[in-house]
């Protein structure tokens, strides 16, 4: 499903990625753990088209197509989703007015009919449920004034809508409590199924106690430095980055 | 531009006395301000009030006020706002259109007359401050009580309230013609009403619109007032609104500029007496070469009352804006609340704003806060829309509207709300 090969990128003529292999198929789940400053951050924004990057050699191949040519909202419409590790406030525009928007720009995409407002108002009601989320928070401006697990949430809640084909979580549980995080857990595994994937980014183990995955790729200088089975991660939490990056750097 | 006085006094001159038997105040004031137009001109750009807007298009040249009787513009369906049921004033030019208006109100302490009409046939009804001797701030203002014809007269009797929204259209519509008008609200105690005056024009119209207003409130009234001007890019325009208010009044102004080409508008609100509040809301979006100007003061000459100021602007493209925001509190205001802010949001390089709050506080036990900012859209809000599947050109009209929906939201007739917002939207869109 994606296919990264030889992936380099620098910020403002600083390399930060520097050759990232990664093959992640159908079905599958993937872990990329990483100390601070190793670049998982930055492969989720070049993934997702965030701007301020130079791709400087590499390729990214998504279902077949080219996801480096692809614009940001053209990437969202073929089924790549992004949960930002800081979700962004947009005072003035209300959440529900962002996820129907979002959802019928997908389902247009698809060739298929616009939702209506009953029929979305019944689609949103039923996952805001599965995230635990109040309704009011459907009808404030997009994350203006949440706490940093209700933005979380949200996020998980744009996900369940949207229903992506390929998932990135980006530090999806830095801020969150044990409740809010089994919350999110579990609305991410109810996405899990066998035509979807799903990349989770995160430096702390705990998250993949509750999503646990198939692959654990770790991130170190830019480059993914070793990869294993779930068992890897709790190597890593146990023993820290700093003894895979000295066999590493070996 | 001594030269275009000239014209203008022949046009004076040739106009001859009112049509109909102007009252003598009304000769005297026109041959008052004539002459004060002689001696004292158009502002010039060296005065400070003038000195971000460019004065050759509306002083540039004489425009010829049109005579009585209004052109044809065939049927004014298409320029209606939907859903906004209202009891209807139309002007051509500035000339009272009485086929395009719907029919005199037969609602008890309600009277909602033409100016042109009243001066015929009830010039005694016109409040002492019309009457009384002429006070032009300006040569605009001079123009305008020169050789203003027509205008609306509201007057709306205590305790009483209009069943509908009262609505005053004008219609620019012949080129190189100056719709000169004079209006008057006049609100008895605790009476209320919501009042829209609307400038539209013919497309590919040049033309000027001069307009002065006076807003009259008696205590414990309460007026909404909306001036919308979405003019062609062609029409200039400058408008002067003074208002009173007595105890316990509250005025909502709001000032939506969409259109025109130099626009200008001046506002002046006077809290007269304890317990009047007023919140002044201004909502402009320009793009071309637009130039939109708002003017406002708000004067706290009593105690204990407030005043809230909020004006937000989109500008695209080469468009100009400029705001000055004066807020006075007279020595014997104390316990004045008031506060002022003006956002601005620049879409392009070439866009431009000048904004300036002036504080004069003359007492010592009041709250006055003010402040302005400009800035651009949020590149991270962007991004975040169009990861979600919103196109580029949707997440920037999204988020300028969301920045301007502050003011909308505050708009208490709905249809003219919804008219503004799909207003904004199409320029936005177009220019985005």
């Amino acid at each position: 499903m994606l296919s990264i090969k030889n992936l380099k990128a620098s910020v403002e003529d600083k390399a930060i990625l520097n050759g990232i292999d990664l093959e992640v198929g159908a079905g599958e789940v993937h872990a990329i753990m990483g100390p601070n400053g190793s670049g998982k951050s930055t492969l989720a924004g070049v993934l997702a088209g965030r701007e301020g990057y130079d791709i400087t050699d590499g390729s990214v191949t998504y279902r077949g197509m080219d996801l480096l040519d692809m614009d940001p909202e053209i990437r969202a419409r073929e089924g790549v989703f992004l949960a930002f590790q800081y979700p962004v406030e947009i005072p003035g525009v209300t959440n529900m007015y962002l996820l129907k928007a979002a959802v019928n720009a997908v389902r247009k995409h698809r060739g298929e009919a616009e939702l209506d407002a009953m029929d979305f108002l019944k689609l949103i009601k039923e996952k805001a449920a599965l995230v635990e989320m109040k309704q009011e928070f459907l009808y404030r401006s997009v994350n203006e004034g949440f706490s940093g697990g209700e933005k979380k949430r949200n996020e998980i809640l744009q996900m369940a809508l949207l229903e992506p084909t390929l998932s990135i979580l980006d530090e999806t549980d830095s801020g969150l409590d044990i409740d809010a995080l089994r919350v999110v857990a579990e609305g991410v595994n109810k996405l899990r199924s066998p035509d979807r994937a799903i990349v989770v980014v995160t430096h702390y183990q705990r998250l993949l106690d509750y999503i646990v995955p198939d692959r654990v790729h770790v991130l170190a200088g830019g480059r993914i430095i070793q990869s294993g089975g779930k068992e890897l991660a709790q190597e890593l939490e146990q023993k820290g980055y700093g003894w895979i990056e000295d066999q590493a750097a070996a | 531009m001594n030269d275009i006085v000239s014209r203008y006094l022949e046009q004076f001159v040739a106009a001859g006395p009112d049509a109909g038997a102007a009252p003598p105040w009304l000769r005297e004031q026109r041959d008052a301000a004539m002459a004060q137009l002689r001696k004292h001109g158009f502002p010039g750009p060296r005065d400070e009030d003038w000195r971000y807007t460019p004065l050759k298009p509306l002083a540039g040249k004489a425009w010829e006020t049109a005579a009585t009787g209004a052109a044809d513009i065939g049927g004014i369906d298409d320029r209606l706002i939907a859903g906004l049921d209202s009891h209807r004033l139309v002007f051509i030019d500035g000339v009272f259109s009485s086929d395009l208006s719907t029919t005199a109100l037969a609602q008890e302490g309600i009277s909602v007359r033409p100016l042109s009409v009243v001066l015929r046939e009830d010039a005694g009804a016109l409040p002492d401050t019309i009457r009384g001797g002429i006070d032009a701030r300006d040569g605009f203002q001079a123009l305008n009580i020169a050789f203003a014809r027509d205008g609306y007269v509201v007057d709306i009797a205590s305790d009483s309230k209009p069943d509908k929204t009262l609505e005053c259209l004008f219609i620019a519509a012949t080129a190189g013609k100056a719709g000169q008008t004079r209006n008057v609200v006049r609100l008895g105690e605790h009476a209320s009403a919501s009042l829209v005056e609307r400038h539209v024009s013919l497309d590919g119209v040049d033309a000027l619109v001069n307009c002065g207003s006076r807003l009259l409130l008696g205590a414990g009234s309460s007026l909404d007032y909306h001036l919308v001007q979405t003019m062609d890019s062609g029409v200039n325009m400058i408008s002067d609104t003074e208002a009173d208010l007595g105890a316990d009044a509250t005025l909502r102004i709001l000032t939506a500029t969409l259109g025109g080409a130099v626009v200008r508008n001046n506002l002046q609100v006077r809290l007269n007496a304890p317990g009047g509040h007023c919140d002044m809301l201004g909502l402009y979006a320009a793009t071309g070469r637009q130039h939109v100007d708002n003017h406002t003061g708000v004067i706290h000459v009593a105690p204990h009352c407030t005043s809230r100021e909020l004006y937000k602007g989109v500008l695209d493209q080469r468009a100009r804006g400029v705001f000055h925001g004066r807020i006075r509190v007279d020595r014997g205001a104390q316990k004045t609340d008031a506060t002022q802010a003006n956002n601005n949001l620049l879409l392009s390089a070439n866009a431009e704003i000048d904004t300036k709050p002036q504080l004069e506080i003359y007492a010592d036990d009041v709250k006055c806060a003010h402040g302005a900012t400009v800035g651009q859209l949020d590149e991270t809000a962007l991004f975040y829309l169009r990861s979600r599947g919103i196109s580029a050109d949707d997440a920037r009209s999204l988020l300028t509207f969301a920045f301007v929906n502050e003011v909308l939201s505050e708009i208490g007739v709905d249809a003219l709300a919804e008219y503004l917002g799909e207003g904004l939207a199409r320029r936005l869109i177009q220019h985005g």
